[in-house]
């Protein structure tokens, strides 16, 4: 399946969550997710943990913790 | 800490006002007189874990004490994600325990509610207090005789409020993101479609509500197909949405994961007919007041004595990445069917396990709920893993592998020169064959490697595949001084 994060299309296997998306993006941001400085954010501004299950078409957006997050 | 001071601590106390121990937070709306005010507290995606049910079940008691019509919905998914709760005897009984104690009201099942299978879920749902939903599951006569597609709660004042739930599909395969073989011979169907279906129910009804297990995305998208709803309460993509959202005016709820927050969305009625309504989340992580008898049945189940469970008996102790990692990738393989396994060395946490091998060793081995993910692969693609997990590794070692043999050569620069591949029969992998690749979520999503096929989850956890494989009492001797991927330093051109 294929989904957004941080405006990159990525393609990961069918059944992933949020922590797959985001270590395929990049190993940076999760390491910086794990240490709480950067936070996930769905398309609408919600913040999705890590194991969030996700569909094709989803976008995510690694974010600074604690900061307003993107709104629809 | 004067006198004076303790005495008005201790006041406040009693009150539930002292700061640092929060109790149930104040109403969210304001209801007239002769209005109907409802309560609706809702969790998803708890996934076991149980340790923060103390304050629920206090918030719950202290909102019901208030004289409000208070509910407790769940969202789905309350399986895996804990041992102490999926390796009970038996699987997932604590959650039923909890639920029924403190009061649950209404279940839609989610995708991870069939883990154990849904004979296991058949007679969960027996014990159960609650009535569950799932209005768009179709199973075949006599199976999950217990789940409805839809309830009608009556308040104390006589209002009616409907309420249906439908479950998750995938898009391709159009059932659940589980394992196939926990769900064989039940049918699901598309959730829109059966929601549609479920527009009539609000006829004479003064309220009509779903709860659903679809994921926050596709709740707003019923939310703008289904104006008649009143709210959604759901779950699935751990959305922690606070507050709720009014999306084409209908409240769209959501409270994260993990048993961290409790969602509480208040509806008033008047002359029968919702006239306000709001969602929030209170945050489960704060020093909250809790419930003494819960918190008493939390540690007992914590206790959980089958995790001590002897699982089998080595004749060897097994150490070492090669040959531990050689164990873990065989599990794989063997227990899911497939020609190739891979493990990284930083999937593997203890560096010596046995003779006694219980599920604790096996979650101290491989603690990270990973999921094995199966990728079809060519040789040349599998030469191109092997490479890039070994440069990622400073030109070491990283994969540890069953089904096949490799060797890489690598340079003075640490880069690899190329990989030797051998089958378990000593023969050069076949270039025009496509290999079923087991792989762990991680090494899947985190090596940058180059692969045509995206590849699936299989609906199990690493671990939970080493433990199937263990309890079939396998024979461990081999194990011993096993390596299976073997590093060459050379000067030679790159291939």
């Amino acid at each position: 399946m294929r989904v957004k994060v941080n405006d990159e299309e990525i393609e990961i296997f069918s059944g992933a969550c949020v922590k797959d998306a985001v270590l395929k993006y990049s190993r940076t941001a999760w390491k910086q997710i794990q240490s709480g400085r950067k936070t996930v954010l769905d398309r609408h501004g919600h913040e999705v943990a890590p194991d969030g299950e996700l569909s094709g078409g989803e976008e995510l957006f690694v974010r600074v913790a604690g900061k307003a997050g993107r709104k629809s | 800490m004067s006198a004076a001071v303790r005495r008005l601590l201790s006041v406040l106390l009693l009150a539930g006002l002292a700061p640092g121990i929060g109790c149930a937070p104040a109403a969210l709306l304001s209801p007239r007189p002769g209005d109907t005010r409802v309560v609706i507290f809702h969790s998803n995606d708890v996934h076991a874990k149980i340790d923060n049910f103390a304050k629920v079940a206090a918030i719950l008691e202290r909102e019901r004490r208030s004289g409000a019509d208070v509910y407790y919905f769940s969202a789905g998914d309350n399986f895996t994600g804990n041992p102490v709760v999926d390796r009970y005897a038996p699987p997932g009984e604590p959650m039923l325990e909890i639920y029924n104690r403190i009061g649950l009201t209404l279940l839609e099942l989610g995708n991870h509610e069939f883990d154990y299978g849904w004979e296991r879920l058949d007679r969960y749902l027996a014990g159960a207090s609650f009535i569950s939903l799932g209005a768009n599951i179709q199973p075949p006569p006599g199976v999950l005789s217990m789940v409805r597609p839809s309830t009608v709660l009556e308040t104390k004042n006589g209002l009616k409020i409907a309420v249906f739930g439908v479950i998750q599909i995938e898009a391709g395969s159009r059932l659940p993101s589980t394992s196939p073989e926990r769900i064989k011979g039940i049918a699901f169907r598309d959730p829109f479609e059966t929601a549609r279906e479920m527009k009539s129910l609000r006829t004479d009804r003064a309220a009509l509500i779903a709860l659903t297990h679809i994921g926050y995305d596709q709740d707003r998208i019923l939310a703008e197909r289904m104006p008649e709803l009143d709210a959604i309460i759901g779950g699935h993509s751990h959305t922690r949405v606070d507050p709720a959202e009014i999306v084409n005016g209908v409240l769209v709820a959501q409270a994260g994961a993990d048993n961290r927050f409790l969602g509480r969305v208040e509806l008033v009625f008047r002359n029968g007919r919702v006239v306000e309504k709001k969602g929030s989340l209170i945050d489960l992580q704060k020093n909250l007041r809790e419930d003494r008898d819960v918190a008493a049945m939390i540690a007992r189940f914590n206790l959980n004595p089958s995790l001590n469970r002897r699982l089998t008996r080595a004749p060897v102790r097994i150490a070492g990445k090669d040959a531990l990692g050689s164990l873990m990738t065989d599990a794989w393989r063997q227990v899911l069917g497939l020609d190739v396994a891979f493990q990284n060395n930083g999937g593997i946490r203890r560096n010596i396990i046995g003779p006694d091998i219980s599920l604790k060793d096996v979650y101290a081995l491989d603690p990270f709920d990973n999921q094995v993910v199966e990728i079809d692969m060519s040789a040349a693609e599998i030469r191109g893993l092997i490479r890039r997990a070994c440069e990622l590794a400073g030109g070491d070692i990283d994969l540890q592998v069953s089904g096949l043999t490799y060797l890489v050569r690598v340079g003075a620069d640490k880069k690899v020169k190329n990989v030797d591949l051998r089958g378990a029969d000593g023969r050069p992998l076949a270039e025009d064959r496509t290999y079923r690749v087991a792989l762990s979520s991680f090494v899947a999503s985190a090596y940058g490697f180059e692969h045509k096929d995206p590849g699936r989850a299989l609906g199990l956890t690493t671990a939970d595949a080493l433990i199937r494989f263990l309890e079939g009492n396998p024979d461990l001797t081999s194990y011993r001084n096993l390596q299976r991927a073997f590093k060459e330093i050379s000067d030679d051109e790159e291939e």
